[in-house]
This record gives structure tokens, sequence and C-alpha cells, in this order.
């Protein structure tokens, strides 16, 4: 009963923060220094991150897939074909996801906690600064335009990262493996819109922890924790609900 | 004036404040004193709606702002300003800088007429010299000077003070303190200390009100303090260790 009530109380915080934050985007003033700051603190510093993450997923993903390929047909020629739309509108948005989520999530928990327990945000209050137009709109604005680019350069890197393998593994020269064939412009609007609504609300629930820290460093790193695991699921989740709408769409509900 | 009456707050289950009623008069320096985890800080930021009552009334100049929600506060913390424990200016700007957002944000005025305006406040906190600083390159006993001089941005008629000399050096504590008594003597702005330096207390206080167990334990002026018969009065008064007062 207890961890129901708290899930409920969990849910109504983000989503007043979530409604505040398009609040504040809609009717404020955009202050473009703090959002292009925080575009090079999402984009620029999690790029690595990522490269080096989605690149051994797709080496890994087409090693697997090649394998039973080559024990079940004896032919890898399809393996850049099939691998694409797979990356492209399931695991490249949802690794950015949980990446972003936690590269740059817990460091949004962890500064906004950090203000709340030295009282920097009820200072910002005090000097008619709203804390959520001031401290997770640059955020959201950030996130929302760099997990699709993100999005777009890891989801490249896995399906290159994944040629070498194939070519080194299984001899499927590099002209074969680029097949496009299979990958639909549906494809394309599922996975970006994953990384787009992902890139929304991870910066709402990260900052939403760092709304409830309480006390000292252990509350800063308590609403850090609580920031990986919420944004994590909330990826998860929202991974699930986007690819059965995009499904419906698709079969118009049929099987 | 400000009153406070019969104010109630818990969190979790542990009530801080249990029926705390206290008034303040216009232009007074009044000390709220009591050990660590007493209320004090808990009481004044309901003031400025940092915190909501549980139950109890505040009137603000006769006006009920119990009820008041977020943005009905936004008018009252131009006229209540709050001087916070940590200083809690913003590292990514400079002390000018600093100074000027209040007035940025409470009078929508431009950035170059907000830093002329917050250059005259640094100037009565002898601070002006150092504008273009960030607060990470000066000490505490200066960024709390800095701290002040944000409150005062917008002429405020009551200043909230919360423990503005602890952790500051003897001299630096003086200094805060001489300031907070010229700053009411000059311009007539009321004080709200919340603090238990004895020195800055028995130093400039007008009045004080000690918060114990939640309650009202004693309030008067600094006289009625010193010769309290009261023993939780006398241990706090005289710095003792052995007493009847709780940890």
């Amino acid at each position: 009963m207890e961890l129901i009530r708290f899930v409920i109380g969990e849910l109504r915080d983000i989503a007043r923060t979530f409604g505040l934050t398009l609040y504040y985007v809609f009717r404020g003033r955009w202050h473009w220094a703090p959002i292009v700051e925080q575009m090079f603190h999402v984009g620029n510093r999690s790029v690595f991150f990522i490269i080096v993450t989605l690149g051994f997923l797709g080496a890994i993903l087409n090693f697997q897939t090649g394998f039973q390929a080559m024990r079940l047909f004896g032919d890898t020629s399809l393996l850049g074909a099939a691998t694409l739309p797979l990356l492209v509108r399931q695991l490249g948005p949802t690794l950015c996801g949980l990446m972003v989520a936690i590269r740059v999530g817990t460091g949004i928990a962890a500064e906004i906690g950090s203000m709340v327990v030295t009282e920097q945000v009820d200072a910002l209050r005090m000097c008619n600064a709203q804390p959520v137009d001031y401290l997770i709109k640059p955020r959201f604005i950030a996130c929302t335009i760099m997990v699709p680019v993100l999005w777009v350069i890891g989801t490249t890197t896995a399906f290159i990262a994944g040629m070498y393998v194939t070519y080194w593994s299984f001899h499927t020269i590099p002209a074969t493996y680029m097949n496009f064939d299979l990958l639909s412009f549906r494809d394309i609007v599922e996975g970006s819109s994953k990384a787009v609504v992902f890139g929304m609300v991870i910066p709402v629930i990260a900052g939403n922890s760092g709304f409830g820290a309480r006390g000292g460093s252990e509350g800063v790193g308590w609403a850090t924790t609580q920031a990986v695991v919420n944004s994590s699921l909330a990826v998860i989740a929202l991974d699930f609900f986007i690819g059965g709408i995009a499904f419906l769409f698709k079969t118009g509900g049929g099987p | 004036m400000i009153e406070f009456i019969e104010i109630t707050k818990a969190f979790g289950g542990n009530r801080v404040l249990d029926g705390v009623s206290v008034s303040v008069q216009k232009g007074q320096i009044l000390f709220i004193i009591g050990k660590s985890g007493a209320g004090k800080s808990v009481l004044v930021k309901h003031l400025v709606g940092l915190l909501r009552q549980d139950s109890g009334q505040i009137l603000f100049e006769g006006t009920d702002i119990s009820n008041y929600r977020e943005k009905d506060f936004y008018e009252m913390r131009k006229r209540c300003a709050m001087v916070f424990q940590h200083s809690t200016l913003f590292d990514s700007m400079t002390l000018a800088e600093n100074v000027a957002l209040p007035i940025r944000k409470h009078r929508g005025v431009s950035r170059t007429e907000a830093l002329t305006l917050a250059m005259d406040k640094l100037r009565l906190v002898h601070m002006d010299h150092m504008a273009d600083r960030v607060p990470g390159e000066i000490g505490d006993g200066l960024r709390k000077r800095v701290a002040i001089a944000r409150a005062l941005t917008l002429d405020p008629a009551y200043v909230i003070f919360d423990e503005p000399t602890t952790g500051l050096d003897p001299v630096s504590a003086i200094r805060v303190d001489r300031l907070i008594r010229e700053m009411s003597d000059r311009t007539g702005v009321t004080s709200i200390v919340v603090s238990h330096d004895l020195r800055s207390i028995f130093g400039i206080a007008d009045r004080i009100v000690m918060l114990y167990q939640g309650k009202v334990l004693l309030d008067g002026p600094p006289a009625d303090f010193r010769g309290s018969q009261d023993p939780v009065v006398r241990q706090f008064v005289n710095g003792l260790a052995e007493g009847p007062m709780e940890l």
C-alpha cells in the first residue's frame, strides 16, 4: 500500500513538473545562452559514450545474428538489411535514451539536488525566478534537440560497426551489407519519435528527483539514484507504448 | 506588523512547530533563537511562502497570507527579502549579476539598468570593488555581504536573516552584525534574525523570541533573557553543556 502511494505521488509530481515545463516552454521567453550551454553538456559530452556503447552493440548484434543465419541458412547477405530497421526504430533510440538517462539524468538530479539542499532553489524563488523555468526548461529544450541527434550518430555508428564485424567474421562485403531495402519511412518516424519523447521526459524526471532532494549529501545521492531508476524505467515503458502505437498504425490493429 | 498565530508544522512524524505565536513590530531587530532543529528557520520561511504551515494563521500588515498561492507571494517577496544561511549566490554569475537578478526578475528592467542599480547596493555593503568577481573567488564573510546587498535590491520593508553569522570568523561576524544594525537605523527596515550566536543576540537585538520544543519559551527584550530564572533559558544564554535542555 505504501509503495502504491509512493508511486502515485511520484507520478503526480512528475506530471506537474512536466506540465509546468511545457507551460514555460510555450509561454516564457527563451534565453539561448543557457540552452546552448546545456546542448553542449548533453550532446558533446555524451557523444563519445554513445558511440562506444552503440558501436559495441552494433558489433555484437551483427555477430550473433550472422552466427545464427550461418547455422540456419548459410547466408549473411541480408544481415545489414535485417538489422538496420531494428537499430533505427528500436535499439538505437532505446539505448541512446538509457545512456542519456545515466549520463545526463544523474548530472541534472545532482546539480538541482545540490541547489535544493543549499537553499539556492529557495533563493531563486525569492528572486522571482521560477525554478522550473530557470533550471528545467533549458535542459528540456537541449535534450529534446540533442537526443535525436545522438540517436542518428549512435545508430549510424552501430550500423557501421556491424558492417566491419560482418566483413571480418562472415566475409560479407560492405556493398552487400549496405542494403536499405527493408528500412521504411515508418521505421524512421518511429525511431525519431522515441528519441524526441525520451529527450523530453529524461530532464523532467531527473529534475523532479533533484527537486525532491532533502537533507544533505545523502539526500542528493538518493535523488541521483532515483533519477536514474525513474528515467530508465520511463525510457523502457515509453519504448513499449510508442512501439505499440506505431504497430497499431502500421497494421490498423490487425495481426 | 507581522503576526504568526498558532502556527503548527510537522515533517513526517516530527512536529517542529506546535502552536507558535509571534508578532514582529515595524522597525525592530527581532532575534528568533533556540538550539539547532528548534524550528527557527522553519518558522520564518512560512512568511515568504517557502514552507506552508499545517495549521495557524499568518498576518502580514493586516492581510491574511495563510492561504496564498505561489504567485500571490511574488509581490510579498519584493517587500520581504531573505538572506539565506549559505548565502546562496549563484556560482555561474558575477557578484554584480547575482545582485542584479532580483531587479531583473521582479521589475523586468534591462540588464544594464539592473547592473547599475546592483552596483549601488554593492557600494552599500562596501563590495562594489569586487563586482566582477564570481562567488568562488571570495570568502564566506564577503559572500554574506553580497547576499545582504541582493536582499536589499528591491528596498524591502522586512529582511529575514537566517543565521547570518554562522561559520564566519569573529571579525566578519561583527561586520555583518554592524551592517544589520546600520541598515535598521538608516532605512528603518524591520529585521528578523534567526540565530544562536550569543554575541550577535546580545549585541544588536531589540527583542528576542526563544523557541523550545516547538513552542515559544520566552519573548522579550535582551534584559529579560539575561535576568531569566528559567533553567532552559539560563542554560542557553550561558552556553552551558549541562542542564535540562534536550539534546
